[in-house]
């Protein structure tokens, strides 16, 4: 088991993954925007700026996904000190950091149209904006602070702290009375969403989760080398 | 047809700006990404063809990295 997480091992799997999503990742792109630019139609309530929810929902549900996982591989990593859990995290971070942006950007031009304003201090955006800011400070203290040991137990705390924010973010539309409407999906997978906007929701999120995919694959394929490199200049 | 799809009910606007940014976004991301991993690869390439002929045999003998690295560098030379 432990010979076939070998850094060779991983590197050869991540070369034939990125292969397959190269191959892939247009079409399902095109598949995804033509439904929701064009097919899908415009809601009852919100019109055409419903389309913009194609994006802002999958991308802060990755956001959040993405932080949640550097979460659990942060704790992870505090018990059993696997070296290969700060590389994986050091590889969502930017991922995470990008489409919680993107998240708050796009639920601002939809916000303009919709309520009236760009921005509110809303309980739910206001716990998506101290998101970004945990990024921020996990990104700024794994890239700045020189000594490995601390710089991965700050950025562990900084984390695990920021963590406390996800419940937050997750309730605040249930706990606050929010100008940020209640979910329409729950995570038992009731929906109150017709299935002709759910289709180009979801493949939607499938695109920004082979984007993801593809980034981190990258990212973690960059650390491997990184290493290999340190390594070689000790031959 | 294409005139309505422009103007999304007066919303296009909004429509338009919130997928041109996360493409365009995306779209750095991505470069960026491409950029760094390729200027690794080639240095890492680099470094490798540094060695002695002896440490160069001993190391593609031993890491399937360096030996995927050096096609890869091969490959886009």
């Amino acid at each position: 088991m432990y010979k076939f997480l070998s850094h060779s091992n991983i590197f050869l799997f991540i070369e034939k993954i990125l292969k397959f999503i190269n191959s892939i990742f247009f079409v399902v792109l095109a598949i995804g925007l033509t439904f929701a630019l064009i097919i899908s139609p415009p809601d009852y309530l919100q019109s055409e700026t419903v389309r913009i929810m194609y994006i802002h929902v999958p991308s802060a549900w990755i956001g959040l996904a993405c932080y949640s996982t550097i979460t659990v591989l942060s704790i992870l990593n505090f018990i059993f000190k696997i070296k290969n859990l700060i590389l994986v995290n050091k590889s969502i971070a930017p991922i995470g950091l990008l489409f919680t942006c993107l998240a708050i950007i796009t639920g601002s031009l939809w916000g303009q149209p919709t309520w009236g304003t760009w921005w509110a201090w809303d309980a739910r955006l206001t716990s998506m904006l101290v998101l970004l800011f945990f990024y921020i400070a996990y990104i700024v203290s794994l890239k700045t602070i020189k000594n490995k040991d601390l710089s991965t137990k700050i950025s562990s705390i900084i984390i695990i702290v920021g963590s406390l924010n996800i419940p937050i973010i997750k309730y605040s539309v249930d706990w606050w009375n929010t100008l940020h409407q209640p979910a329409s999906i729950k995570i038992d997978g009731t929906s109150s969403i017709h299935s002709s906007m759910m289709l180009p929701l979801m493949l939607m999120l499938l695109v920004l989760l082979l984007y993801s995919a593809m980034i981190f694959l990258m990212k973690y394929k960059t650390e491997i080398i990184r290493i290999k490199k340190k390594n070689i200049k000790r031959l | 047809m294409i005139l309505n799809l422009i103007e999304m009910n007066g919303y296009g606007l909004f429509i338009w700006l919130s997928f041109s940014i996360s493409i365009l976004a995306c779209s750095i991301v991505y470069y960026k990404t491409k950029k760094t991993l390729m200027k690794y690869e080639k240095e890492f390439a680099a470094e490798i063809e540094k060695l002695s002929n002896y440490d160069k045999q001993i190391l593609l003998d031993n890491s399937k990295i360096a030996n995927q690295v050096l096609a890869t560098n091969n490959k886009t030379a």
